[in-house]
């Protein structure tokens, strides 16, 4: 937990949850795990502040409970993590892709899921089947099925999983409503679900493995497809629905999979061409539920069934497929391996060696955007060289002595280089030691790593300072804006609603346009930036599992 | 050469002896000598001559030695005496033992040329010695001084006609002592182009992936010959130097290479493997961080929120944020 990995949590907090959370969230994030009379007299908050927040966190996943240091008897300790607080950054990306995978009831499920942290899976079907019918078209409305098919279909991919059961100490405030308010024209078709077969639920683990809990896609299988019974009465009375106490929330993991493989599969069209991409996106659709999310590469698959499963408007040739095989692995990136003679050949992909290429791939961008493609140069050579001494990379890098010598310098004094000293002499006299010129992967990417989360803390900064600067002009928008709704809920005339209008001078609606555009700027940046934070986080992920 | 030169004078004879057998005495070496080009040892000279005394021996090859036409070198066997040739007997005429000395040590040196003050340590003469023969000899035009690109302010010697090594001049890269970049740059485009049109062309052909990957390959050679073709090159370039510029196209990332084997025979093949290039496009977009003000920020590290850098103030963003 680093200082910048602090503070950009207690912006994400606070942003989203409030400043009373943001403060007990970033003191149990500085302190560690702690008890709750600890926090409430460290914060200074009151007791029922300090409950509520804790409530808040826990029910995002944030923080966690186990019982204390002492033992089983000592009071529960409070234990937060950055890692579940800064996936709140990623959460445009998680309700984009379910969108393109399973339309806008995909992305509804999801974003309800997020905003709520833990449901059920009757009141999350409600709720998006309510939003659905509000934006359709008058007269029609959303199927209480349909909804329930996306989401079984959501947790069959593994997109969904269960919270795990808590133990009996657990205080799971749950703020799914399971009393929803009518809305007229809802045909009432709830989902009967059948108290669940008990799973093989494993120990409840203080800290989650959520890969072993939550594969309830039996019992939904078995929960789903259930008669439908349709009543006519539109008023929904607050029904059981028998699946109390079964919690879902979003497999963060499995989307982050999804983004690798999406990564991957952009990277070989950029490298070789489309359909090289094709044949790797295949071999990854195969892969997706057979492989753990920390494997070095997939399960080897044989070109006999990469041909049977290619989409069948690609139209490739048996031969063909297999130059094309045949290419991937000899193409010096290596992001596909032989891994045998059978079947036609058996092929994995390699995704740790893949993500290595991406990372270096996002370093070397760095270095080029930052210093000039001369430093890049001499970047990649010392990281395919490994070590050099200084008249070494200029008559590598073919550059004049004097500007080589002040580039690497400067790449040496924002510690992207290192130096390495060999000693001829015991004695470490400089004109006896070699001084070799390296660059070690790992250690750069956890800097920029560092360095992306103080990118994103300053533009989320700026972004509030910019909105507390116009602030009376917003308030003044949104107060004009209120009453022309009104009026025109009331019928006025033309000339009272031009009036009204005519209170934002022109200046400040230019004003406003520039505010709207900036924020617009700053949040897509936001989500830019993110993106090399997933890559960074999942390559140093991958050298942390293997080694 | 075999052996190091020495200045000592072989043994000299204690006897004076008559002169008639010493000039044939010395006739005869001297026509051994000729017979053994690569020199003669004391040992072949008694063969030769076995009534021939040691000392009248060695006051025959003294008398060679003095008169400039015999030289006497040193191996690991022990001493060997070689002819002179005629030509450089001739240009040192007039001059004195130690500049002859100084001009044995320069011709040593080869095309790498010496320092003046390695010629110190080897001839043991004080500097201002070495320096007004090395005026002297400058002057008769029998050696030349050029400045090495390895240390700008050393000068070496050579002799006269030599042409300086590539070390010391830089080779095809350097003229008159500067590296020149925008030749190097020019050439680096230039071979870039050649291969990704040949990529390109093979990319648009439409055949079969394996037929299209191979065509889009250009071996050194190839290269090379095309650099040379369009003629913009003052020096001439030999397949190494080529080799040295695509390897800086692989270092930016646009190239990558294979090596191959190859039949001894075919062209531009070294050692029975020939390297190929291809022209090659990037695997990611810039990423995110740098589509940011703060990813190219020079005062990163200074910003803080409420300092005098800060996010709220910062300068960069205003600018990003109005463009």
């Amino acid at each position: 937990m680093t200082a910048q990995e602090v503070r950009l949590c207690g912006l994400l907090l606070q942003e989203h949850f409030g400043e009373v959370v943001e403060k007990v969230g970033t003191h149990l994030l500085k302190s560690g795990a702690q008890n709750l009379r600890t926090i409430i007299h460290e914060t200074g908050l009151s007791v029922d502040l300090v409950k509520k927040s804790l409530c808040v966190l826990v029910q995002h996943g944030a923080t966690t409970f186990s019982s204390g240091r002492k033992g089983p008897g000592s009071p529960t300790e409070y234990h937060t993590s950055c890692d579940r607080i800064l996936r709140i950054l990623r959460y445009p990306r998680y309700i984009y892709t379910a969108k393109t995978l399973y339309g806008d009831t995909g992305e509804l499920i999801i974003e309800e899921l997020l905003q709520r942290g833990h449901t059920t899976m009757s009141s999350t079907v409600k709720t998006v089947a309510d939003r659905l019918t509000q934006n359709m078209a008058e007269g029609r409305t959303m199927d209480y099925t349909e909804v329930s098919l996306t989401f079984s279909k959501l947790v069959e991919t593994h997109f969904l999983q269960r919270c795990p059961p808590l133990p009996g100490v657990g205080n799971k405030d749950s703020s799914a409503p399971s009393e929803t308010p009518a809305t007229p024209g809802t045909p009432a078709a709830p989902v009967n679900t059948a108290p669940p077969t008990p799973e093989s639920f494993p120990e409840c683990y203080k800290v989650p493995s959520v890969t072993l809990i939550g594969r309830g896609k039996r019992q939904l299988a078995s929960e789903d497809g259930e008669e439908q019974r349709s009543a006519k009465r539109a008023k929904m009375d607050p029904e059981t629905h028998g699946d109390e106490g079964i919690y879902w929330q979003v497999n963060f993991e499995r989307f982050h999979l999804h983004f690798r493989d999406q990564t991957i599969i952009s990277a070989v069209a950029n490298k070789l061409d489309q359909t090289s991409s094709e044949i790797v996106r295949t071999m990854l659709r195969m892969s997706e539920v057979t492989t753990s999310p920390m494997a070095t590469c997939t399960k080897p698959l044989s070109a006999n069934e990469i041909f049977r499963s290619l989409p069948p408007s690609y139209n490739i040739l048996r031969p063909i497929l297999d130059q094309y095989l045949t290419l991937l692995v000899d193409d010096p990136m290596e992001f596909v391996g032989k891994a045998g003679e059978s079947g036609g050949g058996m092929f994995v992909v390699n995704l740790h060696r893949a993500l290595a290429n991406l990372a270096r791939a996002t370093l070397e961008s760095v270095v080029q955007e930052r210093f000039g493609s001369r430093s890049a140069r001499i970047f990649r050579l010392l990281l395919r060289k490994r070590h050099l001494e200084q008249k070494q990379v200029e008559d590598f890098a073919m550059i004049p002595a004097k500007e080589a010598k002040d580039m690497l310098y400067t790449l040496l004094s924002q510690n992207l280089v290192q130096l390495q000293e060999i000693p001829k002499t015991p004695d470490y006299a400089p004109s006896r030691t070699f001084y070799l010129y390296t660059v070690n992967q790992l250690p750069t990417a956890r800097m920029l790593l560092q360095n992306c989360y103080k990118t994103v803390a300053n533009l989320i900064e700026r972004r509030l300072f910019e909105t507390k600067e116009s602030k009376r002009l917003l308030e003044k928008s949104q107060r004009i804006e209120a009453i022309l709704a009104s009026l025109q809920a009331s019928g006025a005339e033309p000339e009272q609603l031009t009036e009204v209008e005519e209170m934002i001078t022109a200046p400040e609606k230019q004003q406003l346009d520039t505010l709207r555009l900036h924020i617009n700027k700053l949040d897509s940046a936001e989500n830019q930036v993110d993106e090399t934070i997933f890559l960074l986080e999942s390559y140093i992920n991958s050298t942390n599992a293997s080694s | 050469m075999e052996g190091t030169r020495t200045n000592q004078r072989a043994p000299s004879a204690p006897h004076p002896e008559p002169e008639a057998t010493s000039v044939r005495a010395s006739f005869r070496i001297k026509e051994l000598c000729q017979q053994f080009p690569h020199g003669i040892t004391d040992q072949v000279i008694q063969n030769d001559m076995p009534h021939l005394e040691p000392q009248q021996r060695a006051m025959a090859i003294n008398k060679l030695l003095s008169l400039g036409q015999l030289d006497l070198l040193r191996n690991s066997a022990g001493l060997l005496y070689r002819l002179k040739d005629s030509q450089s007997t001739s240009k040192m005429k007039g001059s004195d033992n130690q500049e002859k000395l100084v001009y044995q040590i320069i011709e040593d040196a080869g095309n790498k040329g010496i320092w003046s003050r390695d010629i110190r340590f080897k001839s043991n003469l004080p500097l201002t010695e070495i320096n007004k023969i090395l005026k002297n000899l400058e002057s008769k035009k029998l050696i030349k001084a050029v400045k090495s690109v390895a240390a700008s302010k050393k000068k070496v010697y050579m002799l006269y006609n030599l042409q300086p090594d590539r070390s010391v001049t830089g080779g095809a890269w350097y003229s008159d002592q500067d590296f020149e970049s925008e030749f190097v740059e020019v050439l680096n485009q230039q071979c870039f182009k050649f291969l990704q049109s040949k990529a390109e062309a093979a990319r648009d052909s439409k055949q079969s992936p394996m037929v299209q990957r191979n065509s889009s390959f250009a071996t050194s050679h190839e290269v090379w010959k095309y650099i040379c073709e369009l003629g913009i090159s003052k020096v001439d370039l030999s397949m190494d130097d080529i080799e040295t510029i695509l390897n800086t196209l692989i270092y930016d990332g646009k190239v990558e290479m294979t090596v191959i084997a190859a039949k001894e025979g075919t062209v531009g093949s070294v050692d029975g493997q020939m390297k190929l290039y291809r022209g090659v496009n990037a695997i990611i977009q810039p990423t995110g961080l740098v589509k940011t003000p703060c990813g190219l920020c020079p005062v990163f590290d200074d910003c803080h929120e409420g300092g005098e850098i800060s996010p709220s103030t910062c300068i960069y963003m205003s600018e990003w944020l109005d463009f």
